[in-house]
């Protein structure tokens, strides 16, 4: 017997729906927008807030303490994913891989961009193994240093493994497998320690790492990030330790320069920047969460098509939680003569469904660009307002994770206590339909924060929309009605996903 | 000769093969509503003209314990059950050699062929059932977990890899490190 998840009540999906359409007239006749300023608020200066940034920023050793934490449940999870189990809802491997990490990390962006990737095990562990020193800089010799060749530097390899993982994680099933969740682990350290020897810099967290991409752009949503506290003092600065390290502290692992960082796509949080400033210029800082994605991140080809690819493989993540996913796809493997393990058909479907909603958006944008009658790339144009299909992509990623999160995070107390979850039983039918009705938070309450995030993302999108079409254009009238419309089919077939019943990963 | 080599060919050529943990037949371990029966591992998929249900008793089985595994075939158009013969191979699951043996041919009882292993190693194992449908030839693998598997493997294979690299790496270096400080006596020794 399947459980499923209760979807979004109809009041719900009528309020969002008639909410579109109200922003979307209200893009359409709004004036110009205004340039917004980008610098935010010093979160030193927050009360209670400002003591716990005074003493991360105080030194490497709290930063160095969560990487050791997060370092030895990993290998917990790895120990257990091949020692333990196989039965997945009973296994730490599984559980907190797929439910509490994968779901949890996209909620925690929308709090603390990219604060993951700086306790991130799989770098801890290949910088450790690499650099041969828990904290400080390493000696560079251990380290090919090698240009990352120019043909792969951009986010293509990262939107590529994020492709793979996806494949893995709905196709080959390594959701419901503690020890191919274990094995995919270490393959991933593996390729970060490899980067790491062969390549200058953390090539991997910057080009190739799926989850750090997709962590970076996301963060460009986020209402925190690491900026000078006064733009002068990076103005007047020579020496750029933030860009090339100092004694004691590496370098920017990323390239990035805080004097004109304006973005947090590649930003790790890894706090370097923070430890080397000589003039302690350098802090978290809370601000707009629509300022960066709205004017300040630059637009490129690649990062369009990632942004994209995020769009459309979210939605795919939740098609395939639907029941009639599983009739589908055999009926397919049927038709295309598929047998067996489908995994062609899945394949198949995974590429349609990834590449019809980019097709669309290719064709509106050129329906757009006809429009205005304006001499402007058509690749300029694709890359500039691909930025709207972030928030749509990110409002619903966090709706959907907060189901799993929610509804079937249960007994995480039984589960450290006995991670390789020896001697258990899977689940009863009991058991499933108690963890079903014992949730966090009321279901209520859970309706709301996944409504509320919808309307927040489409809000945003529109915001998007307009200043992305005025950068463009230097105008915005009737010209952005491809874009909307690109929003709406997007938004609205997200909606419906969110109504339908979800069923239950474990 | 040669036309039992050509049926062969087109034998193998024709045959489709069902893997493991795939989209249809994502393995289930699940116990029934309320029995105190053991668990058993479920898995459904579709190969050719046919729904397959394959069931293994008991979910976990240790080595030298006696085990059963059931499998029910339905025509995907007609909803019938197969009623012909099922063969059934025991197998390690490694991707190149490993031994085979038979476990038996089985025929239709009750709707159900049932049929019973009894395995002493512990390890990856796969059963495969066999059949032929209207001359077409059917094989399904499907996975058996006996006892408890070295996980040392998958670590052992990322350490060697890792530590390769770091070797590797570390001699190159050396080299460079060397060659350099040989150009800068040589510079010396010129000027």
């Amino acid at each position: 017997m399947i459980m499923t998840h209760p979807g979004l009540p109809v009041y719900w999906q009528v309020l969002i729906g008639v909410f579109m359409l109200i922003v979307s007239l209200w893009a359409l006749l709004a004036r110009t927008p205004v340039k917004t300023s980008h610098i935010g608020w010093p979160l030193e200066r927050v009360p209670l807030i400002g003591l716990l940034v005074r003493f991360l920023n105080s030194s490497p050793w709290p930063l160095l303490f969560a990487k050791i934490v997060m370092v030895t449940i990993f290998i917990t999870v790895i120990i257990a994913g091949l020692q333990g189990t196989p039965i997945p809802e009973r296994n730490l491997a599984t559980v907190l891989t797929w439910n509490l990490w994968w779901a949890g990390l996209i909620v925690a962006i929308f709090f603390f961009g990219s604060a993951w990737c700086a306790i991130c095990p799989w770098d801890a562990i290949a910088t450790w193994l690499v650099r041969r020193r828990l904290w400080g800089r390493g000696r560079l010799s251990n380290s090919l240093n090698l240009k990352v060749p120019k043909w792969l530097r951009n986010v293509w390899p990262a939107l590529l493994m994020f492709m793979a993982l996806t494949w893995f994680e709905l196709g080959v099933g390594v959701t419901l497998d503690p020890y191919a969740t274990a094995v995919l682990s270490l393959l991933m350290v593996v390729m970060a320690t490899v980067s790491l020897a062969l390549f200058e810099d953390k090539a991997f967290c910057h080009y190739f790492c799926p989850v750090g991409r997709t962590v970076g752009y996301y963060s460009q949503l986020a209402p925190v990030a690491l900026r000078p506290l006064d733009p002068d003092v990076c103005a007047a600065c020579t020496t750029l330790e933030c860009y090339h390290g100092s004694d004691n502290v590496e370098p920017c692992p990323t390239h990035l320069v805080m004097g004109t960082l304006k973005e947090n796509t590649f930003c790790t949080s890894c706090g370097n920047c923070v430890q080397s400033c000589p003039d302690n210029n350098v802090s978290w800082h809370l601000r707009q969460q629509s300022v960066e994605i709205k004017q300040d991140a630059r637009p490129n080809w690649d990062d369009a098509w990632f942004m994209l690819g995020l769009l459309t493989l979210t939605s795919f993540h939740g098609i395939t939680m639907l029941d009639f996913w599983y009739e589908g796809i055999s009926e397919f493997g049927v038709w295309i003569g598929d047998s067996g393990q489908l995994l062609l058909s899945f394949s198949l479907g995974m590429l349609v469904i990834m590449f019809a909603p980019i097709a669309l958006y290719a064709g509106l944008v050129y329906w757009a660009q006809r429009w205005t009658g304006k001499v402007i790339r058509y690749r300029q144009a694709f890359s500039v307002l691909a930025f709207a299909s972030l928030p749509l992509a990110f409002s619903y990623h966090i709706a959907h994770n907060l189901n799993h999160l929610i509804r079937e995070s249960h007994d995480l107390l039984a589960l450290f206590t006995n991670p390789l979850g020896t001697g258990t039983q899977p689940l009863s039918m009991m058991e499933k339909h108690e963890r079903h009705l014992q949730m966090i938070i009321s279901q209520d309450t859970l309706f709301l924060l996944q409504g509320g995030l919808m309307l927040f993302g489409f809000w945003l999108a529109i915001q998007v929309v307009r200043y992305r079409a005025f950068a463009l254009y230097s105008e915005t009238k009737l010209w952005v009605l491809p874009i909307i419309v690109f929003a709406i089919l997007i938004h609205g077939f997200d909606l419906w996903l969110m109504a339908q019943p979800m069923t239950m990963r474990m | 000769m040669r036309l039992k080599l050509l049926i062969m060919l087109l034998m193998c050529l024709t045959t489709a093969t069902v893997y493991a943990h795939h989209v249809l037949g994502r393995p289930a371990y699940s116990l029934s509503d309320d029995s105190n029966t053991p668990p058993s591992m479920q898995v459904e998929t579709q190969i050719g003209d046919f729904y397959v249900t394959y069931m293994a008793f008991p979910a976990f089985p240790q080595p030298g314990q006696q085990g059963r595994v059931n499998l029910y075939a339905t025509h995907r158009d007609s909803g019938k059950p197969f009623d012909g013969q099922v063969t059934f191979v025991i197998k390690d699951d490694k991707w190149f050699g490993g031994h085979k043996e038979t476990l038996g041919t089985q025929k239709i009882d009750d709707g159900v062929y049932r049929q019973g292993f009894l395995v002493n190693t512990a390890g990856d194992y796969i059963i495969r059932a066999q059949f032929f449908s209207d001359g077409e030839p059917y094989t399904i693998d499907f996975p058996l977990k006996i006892g408890q598997v070295s996980g040392i493997g998958p670590i052992g294979i990322a350490l060697i890899i890792i530590v390769s690299v770091l070797i590797m790496v570390s001699v190159m270096q050396r080299k460079r490190l060397l060659r350099g400080k040989i150009q800068v006596a040589h510079k010396d020794a010129d000027s």
